[in-house]
């Protein structure tokens, strides 16, 4: 008769290798060597808790300076790779086999590794994807997480950054898998628990705190008069038009300045009350005064963000907190939050071609794209309605004979150059090269153009809801790209007929005065402005102070 | 809306500290007095060489002023830019204003035309003496997003006073200068709290070295400079063997202090930690008396 009980017998197996270096859960720092020798067996498939802002880096570390002859050919599933040790671990011959989601600071070591054929890359997700298949087919057999404390039960409090930890454990937990956690510290009681001791084996207090990466400050200092104007033009021509409620904000100065200028811009054409009340995403401290002047009626986190603890905690009818008062984030159920609950989305990119595909793939780098993608696409699963999604579905489906239905704001907002004179709107992406030279499947593209509904640039934004034809978006394409050698070669004629129609609309179509669009309308010019508007609640890693 | 003085060009700098329209620019932009230097490197240059001299009036008061402009090289001096320094403070000697002053913003020497530039720097030093031993003060304002280091900060110091906001630095040698050649453990340059706290104008003001702290505001700089037009130095010889025994009590004083934050204990000041997040009005109430 078949056995199908081999996962469970396979994990008390594990867990009687390990008896002995335990007392209860806990096991000493000095021993996380031999506990993961002792339950890790060749071709795991293994988390390693990557986010974007905490990092299981003790555990990372020990991982990577594991014995490649007892522990060899894991296969990774995690959603981030932040940390060098992450990739170490295939470096020194752990691992072998990669699925994740966003390799950012890392990208460059990985495409090298790639190419030397020390990891085999399975796929590069989206996060909702990846979560998706751990509970599929990439079920991790041992999940190495990371949480602030635990209790002496095994019970665990991740802080304000629960970020993946829930999801992880819940796929490996009940799985029959094996979960490891490394805490800052372990306490007689926790402030509450965010994940139940019997979903946890075992328990390490690692030797440093955890690493915290403050992924999304932006030092208002560094937004330029362009990146104003932009954001004049999108509060006024994307914003008000589409009385844009629900919405996430990608990570950069366009989306930081347009943030800033809510309670002084947006506040003097009579928005308040009537866009941007409800946000999917990490409390950006560039967000703050739009919360003062009382713009944000709620926030829910990927993550948290380093620094913003106190003034979280303060803002509790904002932010979403436990009954201690710190923040609980979850990345899963803000990324469903983006994509399902969200009528806009608006982000920068590197790189845009004709279709109006984006992307910020560059040779020599595989970064994946982490949020963006689901954020960014057309959620076509949905079926509630609100003005903006309606106006938007309106627009793109006029005279043509179609199932009335709506449609997700996504906006890609970039200067038509970029850093080094690098034009931001090319013929053809550098993805297809990418996708050449590492073997991928497909391009690796960010957003793609069929869920694109807006391009804003300085020179104008155009409205891709309304073209009808592909020479049509085409041209309103060239007509924002300025003086690119994509935008050079527009034909005038065509762009002036779609500006006549409104598909492209330059600033002072929008009556927006450029001669206005100075730092001076910045609700804040530096962090420390961040600071006074907090109350003093905002404490800003050292690394963005002048004081 | 308060104007930024960190965030204001020089030119924008000298507009708003003088008053209204009475600024006279000599070798402006288009007389292109540039760097012979930087064309024979193929270097971008500037037509005002990074500085703008002239003169106007200050309250009514007739005053020479000059502002180097950090967006051009940092404000690094060179050759050129320190001759139109040099011959402004000289004109002093001539038209006797009320007070010269220099809206500094500088690394140092540039580095481009080294030579040139030391000479430049030494030149000035001894314009500054010869004007304030002829009794016309010289005012520094520095609030600048580059500092005032290298050889312009020992030209500050040469100065009457030094009026400075929280977000000016005044210093020899730069934050990454000292990383560079003392190691990370010395001093970490990326560690920005550690780098205000030590060269930022808070600190200097508390040491003595700046005369007044003012707020971010080119308005708080017009105002500290109305002020100091009043001052009259004391250059006996008596004050200044009475300025250098302080000085050589400093190191006594505080040479076993490894953080600024020490030092301000030192001094007598309650909970200095909360220092650097107190605006400007607050941090002069509090420090009343207590400077080194």
């Amino acid at each position: 008769m078949r056995d199908w009980n081999t996962q469970a017998r396979n994990r008390e197996a594990r867990l009687a290798r390990a008896a002995h270096l335990t007392q209860g859960k806990t096991v000493e720092a000095k021993d996380a060597a031999a506990l993961l020798s002792a339950v890790l067996e060749p071709g795991d498939r293994v988390c390693l808790e990557g986010n974007n802002q905490k990092q299981a880096d003790f555990l990372a570390k020990v991982l990577a300076g594991l014995d490649p002859a007892r522990v060899h050919d894991l296969h990774m599933v995690q959603s981030v790779l932040a940390l060098p040790e992450h990739l170490d671990v295939f470096d020194r011959g752990v691992a072998s086999r990669l699925d994740f989601s966003f390799s950012g600071p890392q990208g460059a070591r990985l495409a090298k590794l790639v190419a030397e054929g020390r990891i085999n890359i399975g796929a590069i997700h989206t996060y909702l994807e990846l979560f998706g298949r751990y509970f599929v087919d990439l079920t991790p057999r041992v999940s190495l997480v990371c949480a602030q404390a635990a209790d002496r039960a095994g019970n665990l409090y991740t802080g304000p950054n629960t970020e993946d930890t829930p999801t992880i454990v819940e796929a490996t937990a009940f799985k029959r898998g094996i979960v490891i956690a490394q805490v800052n510290q372990i306490v007689d009681s926790l402030p509450r628990v965010d994940i139940p001791a019997d979903w946890v084996d075992f328990v390490i207090q690692s030797p440093k705190p955890h690493y915290i990466e403050p992924l999304f400050t932006r030092d208002p200092a560094q937004i330029s008069e362009i990146q104003v104007l932009m954001a004049m033009m999108a509060i006024k021509g994307i914003y008000a038009e589409y009385e844009v409620n629900r919405l996430n904000h990608g990570i950069g100065f366009d989306t930081a300045a347009i943030e800033l200028l809510l309670p002084t811009y947006a506040e003097s054409l009579g928005l308040k009350g009537r866009i941007c009340r409800h946000w999917a995403l990490n409390p950006h401290p560039a967000l703050i005064p739009a919360i003062e002047a009382g713009f944000v009626e709620s926030v829910h986190s990927f993550g948290s963000e380093l620094g913003m603890e106190k003034y979280i905690e303060a803002r509790p009818d904002v932010f979403f907190t436990g009954p201690d008062g710190s923040m609980r984030s979850n990345r899963a159920m803000s990324q469903a939050a983006g994509h399902y609950a969200c009528d806009m989305f608006i982000g920068s990119t590197l790189q845009i071609d004709l279709g109006g595909n984006s992307s910020t793939a560059t040779l020599g780098r595989i970064a994946g794209f982490g949020g963006a993608p689901n954020m960014g696409s057309d959620a076509r699963g949905r079926r509630h309605a609100s003005p903006a999604w309606l106006k938007a579905g309106r627009e793109a489906r006029e005279g043509r004979g179609l199932m009335p239905r709506g449609q997700k704001l996504v906006v890609q907002m970039v200067e038509t150059f970029r850093e080094h004179m690098q034009p931001a709107f090319v013929e053809r992406l550098d993805a297809w090269e990418l996708a050449e030279s590492a073997g991928m499947d497909l391009p690796p593209v960010m957003i793609y153009g069929e869920d694109v509904s807006h391009i804003l640039t300085e020179e104008g934004i155009a409205n891709l809801l309304l073209c009808r034809t592909d020479e049509e978006r085409e041209q309103a394409i060239r007509g924002v790209a300025g003086y690119t050698p994509v935008g050079l070669a527009r034909d005038k004629r065509m762009v002036e007929n779609l500006r006549d129609r409104g598909i492209i609309r330059r600033p002072e179509d929008l009556g927006i005065d450029k001669s206005l669009a100075t730092r001076d309308l910045l609700a804040a010019r530096s962090v420390k402005d961040l600071v006074r508007a907090s109350g003093g609640l905002y404490d800003p890693p050292k690394r963005f102070r002048n004081w | 809306m308060t104007q930024s003085y960190y965030e204001a060009s020089a030119r924008e700098r000298l507009a708003a500290v003088l008053d209204p329209s009475s600024f006279q620019e000599i070798l402006p932009p288009s007389a292109r007095v540039t760097s012979p230097h930087l064309r024979q490197l193929d270097t971008p240059a500037a037509f005002d060489d990074g500085i703008i001299v002239g003169e106007g009036r200050l309250d009514g008061q007739p005053v020479l002023a000059a502002a180097q402009e950090g967006g051009f090289m940092g404000g690094a001096v060179g050759e050129v830019h320190g001759a139109k320094l040099v011959g402004l403070l000289e004109r002093a000697l001539d038209t006797r204003p009320t007070a010269v002053l220099l809206l500094v913003e500088s690394g140092g020497v540039r580095l481009h035309e080294a030579n040139a530039g030391l000479i430049a720097v030494s030149e000035v030093m001894r314009a500054v003496l010869a004007v304030r031993g002829a009794g016309i003060p010289v005012i520094v304002l520095d609030g600048g997003q580059f500092g005032c280091f290298g050889g312009m900060g020992i030209v500050a110091r040469l100065c009457d006073t030094v009026i400075i906001s929280e977000e000016g630095r005044l210093g020899l040698s730069g934050p990454e200068v000292i990383e560079t050649t003392c190691g990370v453990e010395e001093f970490d340059s990326r560690d920005r709290a550690l780098v205000w706290r030590t060269v930022g104008g808070k600190h200097r003001t508390l040491l003595g070295e700046a005369g007044e702290l003012v707020a971010d505001a080119t308005a708080a700089f017009r105002a500290a400079a109305i002020r100091a037009l009043a001052l009259t130095p004391d250059l006996s010889l008596e004050a200044l063997e009475r300025e250098h025994a302080a000085l050589g009590q400093r190191i006594e004083r505080f040479g076993d202090c490894h953080d600024a934050v020490d030092i301000w204990r030192a001094l007598g000041i309650e909970a200095p930690e909360r220092l650097p997040l107190l605006e400007a009005a607050d941090f002069n109430t509090i420090t009343a008396g207590k400077r080194a």
